[in-house]
């Protein structure tokens, strides 16, 4: 069964508020950790690119909630694949347009996020005009996951990296994500990785009694567990202590959102036993 | 001297035999916790008031799943190699990284989809996350270590262009669609519903009405992966393995002038004769079994 | 620094939408039935559209690499473009063909049903009678002959886009051809060109999945009919794909 078709889905955190949590905090940590790596000349705050593609994957998470909460037909993963396809496009399109124009690299993040809205938006346009899908949300929703998902992509490429440089004309003196990020495959995960922060909460959480606080820890969560592995793959690129700092910090999201989960789960779930027979018969009248 | 095509026919036996080995642990690993497309059954059935103990979790689809499992695995691998370490060691310890990842997603599917069944008096039993996850971790290792192998294998010794964690990641994705199109059939189609006749599709009307018991007390996913393991997921693992086998076979065994286009003519021979075993399948499934109602009955919507 | 507008080289903006176009045809032709095949409930392949394509188009993929690594270092000619193309649709071929087999295997022989069409009468290539073979209550199963030549095509043609925008990508981002006899592309602009084509891959087979509502029995299917309007959708969306990629590519 894929997503049971319905209304909007309602949730205590409002759909402006997320969104607004999620761009904000997906650029702050980008530029936060490029230029405070940029000012110290160290890589130590590469981990606020984790954190960003944090944030920016809870608000990708929170999209696909409410437009999977219409039925769109095929499962909840693909809209994820989506958001990646089109994100890692104008993700990589972003960052590389500095450096073919030669234009500073902070523009990057800014150049990837349009151009990720504006594709968003045809695709969503285009869902509902010629394919008649007929989503009220669908090109609000569109772009939201591709902007969202082009954020993670960026911040996961920046947690690697530590910085936005996309290739050095001087060859190879420099980390540029280009050889520390894609040559080296890196990209495959940040990729799929980015994906499944933004689909896994949803279509864990699916049911008629999911709630958007539980939905959303499991992306936070779930974001920190990539965010080390992350930090894994940092460590050839990297020094060794800036890539433990990204481990260790990705480890400590996920324990504290985890806790808060099973927390929200005992509070949702019918009841949470140890072990036991099914309910009775009288017990589900 | 050895001819050095029996070292490279050799080296794609070794990639099929893993994928084989990889592709059967794929499936029993999506049936100990019920993923990909039977879990809709398992979903369903609390809402149809048949609360159970079978481990309900969707992680997403198989395929982006393993994708992920896989692509980090060799993320975690490829790290190691550029350290120096020696590789096995490497596979195995990336191929932990990547079972636990799935433990870790597991519990989180399982619990997030149980406890938004409330209203249906669906309950979450601890014990069976205690139980189910390890045995999924451990499945999930074989799989992924088996398919992470043959991507080194294909990167390193093949020398195929792409690295490692991409085409593990491609290779990933593709083990997920196989054991989801094939092995989770026999889950789906067969187990889950044993309370229904043999010999026919799962009648509309009985959605959730999934088998709830077992031999002793209830039935659970290890009970499930043990009968799918006599079919299901042996034949998965006969996919994969023949998907990566005959796929590389093909371009290997040519050398020389031409050799491409002999590639391309000996796979289009092997799709025709597929096509004509399944043809031969087809036919013998038809004479087996007979049609389900007399010839001129027919023509009404079964 | 190179310039900037000849970096959009029309004719490979073209050929990689065409590739996508082909993707979203491919799609089309991949018999899936979605979570009720699963259960023996609906004809086609027990999966996701989706999944099943990309599981084919990235084989595909993997084999178009493979072939582009034998011929390509120093760009391709037309005629390897095709070898190519043809090396990634076998392999998706293969991949889409070994799965639907044994799939079968699994109906008939572990189920116990008849491979069978619900939505026409007799299977357009064999002429078997269909609708007898239909067991209560459900909407066909398993792959009947129409079906599985039906998604052999949608492999073909999805593995040919696949490894068509691929090998478009590596020779927008190959050095010029003296500079790469010594060295070849470099890994960078292979990985590059590799995750890019997957991009565009899912991007293409989830709008065309969207076109079919995510089941569909092959080329025999009335939903079939809809393709019109996948291949305008695919057209515009791998348009936007190819005049991003293409540039970036090059100005490497």
């Amino acid at each position: 069964m894929s997503t049971a078709a319905g209304g909007p889905a309602g949730g205590g955190i409002s759909a402006t508020n997320v969104a607004i949590l999620g761009i904000v905090g997906g650029l702050a940590g980008i530029y936060l950790s490029t230029i405070l790596n940029g000012i110290t000349e160290t890589t130590y705050f590469s981990f606020f690119g984790g954190i960003g593609a944090i944030l920016a994957g809870v608000w990708g998470a929170d999209a696909v909630r409410r437009v999977c909460s219409y039925g769109l037909g095929t499962g909840v993963p693909s809209i994820g694949m989506v958001a990646l396809g089109m994100g890692i496009v104008a993700a990589i399109f972003g960052l590389a347009l500095c450096y073919v124009l030669g234009i500073p690299v902070v523009l990057g993040p800014i150049i990837a996020i349009v151009v990720a809205a504006i594709i968003g938006f045809i695709m969503g346009t285009m869902a509902n005009k010629i394919l008649s899908m007929n989503i009220p949300i669908m090109e609000r929703c569109m772009v939201e996951i591709a902007v969202a998902g082009c954020l993670v992509m960026i911040a996961l490429c920046v947690t690697i990296s530590g910085t936005l440089v996309f290739e050095n004309s001087i060859l190879n003196t420099d980390i540029t994500i280009l050889s520390s990020v894609i040559q080296t495959g890196f990209i495959a995960l940040i990729f799929i990785g980015g994906a499944m922060i933004i689909l896994h909460p949803f279509n864990a959480c699916l049911g008629p009694d999911e709630s958007q606080d539980r939905t959303l820890y499991v992306g936070v969560e779930k974001g920190g567990i990539i965010m080390a592995i992350t930090g894994v793959a940092s460590l050839v690129v990297i020094d060794v202590i800036p890539a433990m700092l990204t481990i260790v910090i990705g480890l400590l999201i996920w324990i504290i959102y985890f806790k808060k989960f099973i927390n929200l789960t005992k509070r949702d779930a019918y009841k949470v036993i140890g072990t036991g027979l099914l309910p009775t018969e009288e017990e589900l009248q | 001297m050895t001819d050095p095509i029996i070292i490279d026919m050799g080296i794609v036996a070794l990639t099929g035999a893993l994928a084989t080995i990889g592709g059967a642990a794929e499936d029993l690993e999506s049936d100990v916790g019920s993923q990909s497309n039977p879990n809709s059954q398992v979903q369903l059935a609390a809402q149809m008031d048949f609360p159970h103990r079978i481990f309900n979790k969707a992680i997403s689809g198989e395929p982006p799943a393993y994708g992920l499992w896989c692509a980090s695995s060799a993320v975690v691998a490829s790290v190691m190699l550029a350290k120096g370490m020696s590789v096995l060691f490497a596979l195995a310890v990336g191929s932990l990284v990547g079972a636990i990842l799935l433990g870790m997603f597991a519990v989180t599917a399982h619990m997030g989809r149980t406890a938004s069944q409330s209203r249906f008096k669906q309950p979450l039993y601890m014990d069976m996350v205690v139980g189910h996850v390890p045995a999924i971790i451990a499945h999930g290792y074989i799989a992924v270590f088996c398919i992470v192998s043959f991507s080194y294998i294909m990167n390193a010794i093949m020398g195929h262009p792409f690295p490692l964690p991409l085409l593990a990641l491609f290779w990933g994705v593709t083990a997920g669609a196989i054991g989801s199109s094939t092995g989770d059939v026999h889950y789906g189609a067969e187990r889950e519903f044993q309370n229904q006749p043999f010999g026919c599709g799962l009648n509309a009307s009985y959605s959730g009405n999934i088998v709830r018991k077992g031999e002793a007390g209830l039935r659970n996913g290890m009970d499930n992966v043990w009968a799918c393991a006599k079919f299901g997921g042996p034949v998965t693992g006969l996919a994969l393995g023949l998907t990566v086998f005959l796929d590389n076979w093909r371009s290997t065994i040519f050398t020389g002038a031409n050799a491409e286009w002999f590639a391309i003519i000996a796979g289009l021979i092997i799709v025709v004769i597929l096509i004509l075993l399944n043809r031969y399948v087809e036919v013998d499934g038809r004479n087996a079994y007979g049609p389900y109602k007399e010839e001129e009955e027919g023509g009404a919507p079964a | 620094m190179t310039d900037f507008i000849s970096l959009f080289d029309p004719i490979s903006i073209i050929l990689i939408t065409i590739g996508g176009i082909l993707i979203g045809l491919g799609v089309h032709f991949i018999p899936v039935g979605g979570a009720p095949a699963a259960m023996a409930q609906a004809t086609g392949v027990g999966t996701g559209t989706v999944q099943l394509a990309a599981g084919a188009g990235l084989t595909g993929l993997i084999s178009a690499g493979f072939m582009y690594s034998m011929l390509g270092n120093d760009g391709l000619s037309n005629i390897e473009l095709v070898q190519v193309m043809l090396s990634g649709a076998v392999g998706a071929m293969i991949m889409i063909s070994v799965t639907m087999f044994i799939g079968q295997l699994v109906y008939v022989y572990c189920v116990g049903v008849p491979p069978v069409s619900a939505k026409v009468d007799k299977d357009p290539i064999t002429g078997d009678i269909q609708d007898i073979y239909v067991s209560k209550g459900t909407e066909g199963h398993g792959i009947p002959t129409v079906s599985f030549v039906s998604g052999v095509i949608g492999g073909l043609l999805g593995g040919m886009g696949g490894s068509l925008i691929y090998a478009i990508l590596m020779n927008a981002g190959s050095p010029g051809p003296i500079e790469s006899l010594l060295v070849g592309p470099s890994p960078a602009t292979i990985a590059l060109a590799g995750i890019f084509s997957a991009g565009v891959f899912y991007v293409n087979a989830v709008v065309a999945s969207y076109n079919i509502g995510g089941t569909i029995e092959g080329f025999h299917d009335p939903k079939f009919k809809r393709v019109p309007k996948a291949v305008i959708s695919c057209l515009i969306a791998s348009l936007l794909c190819a005049m991003i990629a293409v540039p970036i590519m090059g100005g490497l």
